[in-house]
């Protein structure tokens, strides 16, 4: 094998693309439109999920503590916070930090803030917690109640029960829609593959008898599929990038209150996926169909 | 040496191609394998290429057992062959010298090699002026020297003929027969399949004849009955 020349299998795969033209071009379209469509779902859902996350209701619970609390009192309740079975990360706000939150939130009020400082502080020590297991959620917020010190929980369960089932059914709708995508694309590169084993049937029966391996055989073909798929890819890469920018363009300066990843931050990654989920399955097309139509 | 021990051959529709054939070829033999359609010629052929394997017996090819021969050896396997069709099997966008240079690419020789090798063995065929041409700019007969030059190209121990004369006047089918005989003095086996009985009889070689699976005669020197 180490003496076959690269360059031959190439040019083998550059030929029989070219013979094939009209299937070529059908099967870039094809595969390229569902790049596209993957793509733009995949950035969708992480647009959507940068919002949920801006707006701070994941998975958050705002816990008040009593005001009259000393030291040792508020290091129990932590102490008690983290030991929790439910209970992911734990954040301690003072009051002083929370009164500065709030003259940043306010900015333009700040001069009011200053006779909230200090003893005249009206703000209480909180925690901000997140949960793993929103299925235990309710059990937390009754714990949660349950400990001394702890003045109000903040618990917006039925928001963040309703956020949760929106992703979960983002993620599942994105999972079946991208599995369809995949089999589509699949079976496109099948039909092309089997058009160009049957277009070179006389030569590999001919291969075949002079001693050529399967390796041999089989390579230019495989090539044929992942070039396919990296054509698909750039081509998908660019549909993309103008698709985006354009809906991303509108979203920056009419749509305001929403967030969305800029192109140019991760147009490193949408490239990258294109080209490796497109040549990869091109090359997995040509596998399948050279197995069931190349019985060498 | 080729040695079929008893081999028989039913394919899965329960046709028995082959009934116990027993045959013994030696180096550098020349053989003519006769019988009419029907008889058994293309299954010997193909349990010689090892596209079928026998469904019981022995037949072994030099130094190859193909009775238990595993699928990843068979390519090496038939680089020990040369193999000539009655119908060229030639590939109409290559020239005459692109053809036989594939036939060593698929080896893996190198291109130096390849090179050298091609022109020499297209003089050998006397087509050493055609080295540019297409197939379809060549005569029947030629076209089956660019099939034997191919068949030649990686120095095979055998050359097998199946109807080499099949589509090509009796003229051509001379030239080409001489040409086979003069690959055997090289020291070459060579079998040739045909049920032609004028060149079998011409060129009184050993005559293995097959009827209804079976082979009837062997003779060297032999006719076609």
């Amino acid at each position: 094998m180490s003496r076959y020349n690269p360059f031959y299998f190439l040019g083998q795969a550059f030929k029989s693309l070219w013979r094939n033209s009209v299937m070529t071009i059908a099967s870039i379209l094809i595969l390229a439109s569902c790049l596209v469509v993957l793509g733009s779902f995949a950035l969708l859902v992480a647009d959507i999920n940068l919002n949920l996350g801006e707006m701070g209701l994941m998975n958050e619970i705002a816990i008040y503590l009593n005001t009259d609390l000393n030291d040792e009192q508020i290091e129990e309740i932590d102490r008690t916070l983290r030991s929790m079975d439910n209970v992911d990360t734990v954040t301690f706000i003072s009051k002083e930090e929370g009164l500065e939150e709030m003259r940043q939130d306010y900015a333009e009020y700040s001069d009011l803030f200053v006779i909230a400082e200090g003893e005249a502080n009206p703000l209480p020590d909180m925690y901000y917690i997140t949960y793993k297991d929103i299925a235990k959620a309710t059990t937390l917020e009754y714990q949660l109640s349950e400990i001394e010190g702890i003045s109000k929980v903040i618990f917006r369960l039925d928001l963040a029960m309703q956020i949760d089932s929106f992703k979960s059914g983002m993620t599942l709708v994105f999972t079946w829609f991208l599995v369809l995508l995949f089999v589509v694309s699949i079976f496109v590169i099948i039909n092309t593959i089997k058009i160009a084993v049957h277009s070179r049937r006389n030569e590999i029966n001919v291969m075949r008898y002079i001693g050529a391996t399967r390796t041999f055989i089989v390579t230019p073909f495989i090539l044929e599929g992942a070039i396919i798929g990296l054509f698909s890819g750039a081509i998908a890469y660019f549909v993309e990038w103008y698709l985006y920018t354009y809906i991303e363009q509108i979203v920056v300066s009419e749509i305001r209150m929403l967030e969305v990843y800029l192109f140019s931050d991760v147009w490193q990654y949408v490239l990258a996926g294109f080209l490796l989920i497109g040549t990869v399955t091109g090359a997995i097309g040509s596998s399948i169909s050279l197995r069931r139509n190349l019985n060498a | 040496m080729i040695e079929f021990q008893n081999v028989k051959k039913v394919y899965p529709n329960k046709t028995a191609a082959l009934n116990g054939v027993s045959l013994r070829i030696e180096d550098g033999e020349f053989v003519f394998v006769v019988g009419h359609s029907g008889a058994g010629k293309t299954t010997l052929m193909r349990l010689l290429l090892r596209e079928e394997k026998p469904t019981s017996g022995k037949l072994t090819v030099n130094e190859f057992d193909l009775t238990k021969m595993p699928g990843y050896k068979v390519a090496h396997y038939r680089r020990q062959l040369g193999v000539v069709f009655q119908d060229f099997r030639l590939f109409p966008n290559k020239t005459v010298y692109e053809n036989v240079a594939f036939a060593m690419r698929v080896v893996g020789t190198p291109g130096s090699k390849i090179r050298k090798r091609v022109p020499a063995i297209l003089n050998t065929v006397g087509l050493g002026d055609k080295l540019n041409r297409y197939p379809n700019e060549l005569s029947g007969g030629e076209q089956q020297r660019v099939a034997l030059a191919r068949a030649l190209a990686n120095n095979p121990k055998i050359i097998i003929a199946d109807e080499p004369t099949g589509n090509i006047d009796p003229e051509m089918s001379i030239e080409i027969m001489n040409l086979l005989l003069k690959i055997n003095r090289l020291g070459k086996t060579v079998i040739v399949v045909t049920h032609e009985k004028s060149l079998v009889d011409y060129y009184q070689q050993r005559v293995v004849t097959i009827e209804h699976g079976k082979v009837t005669e062997d003779k060297v020197g032999g006719m076609f009955e």
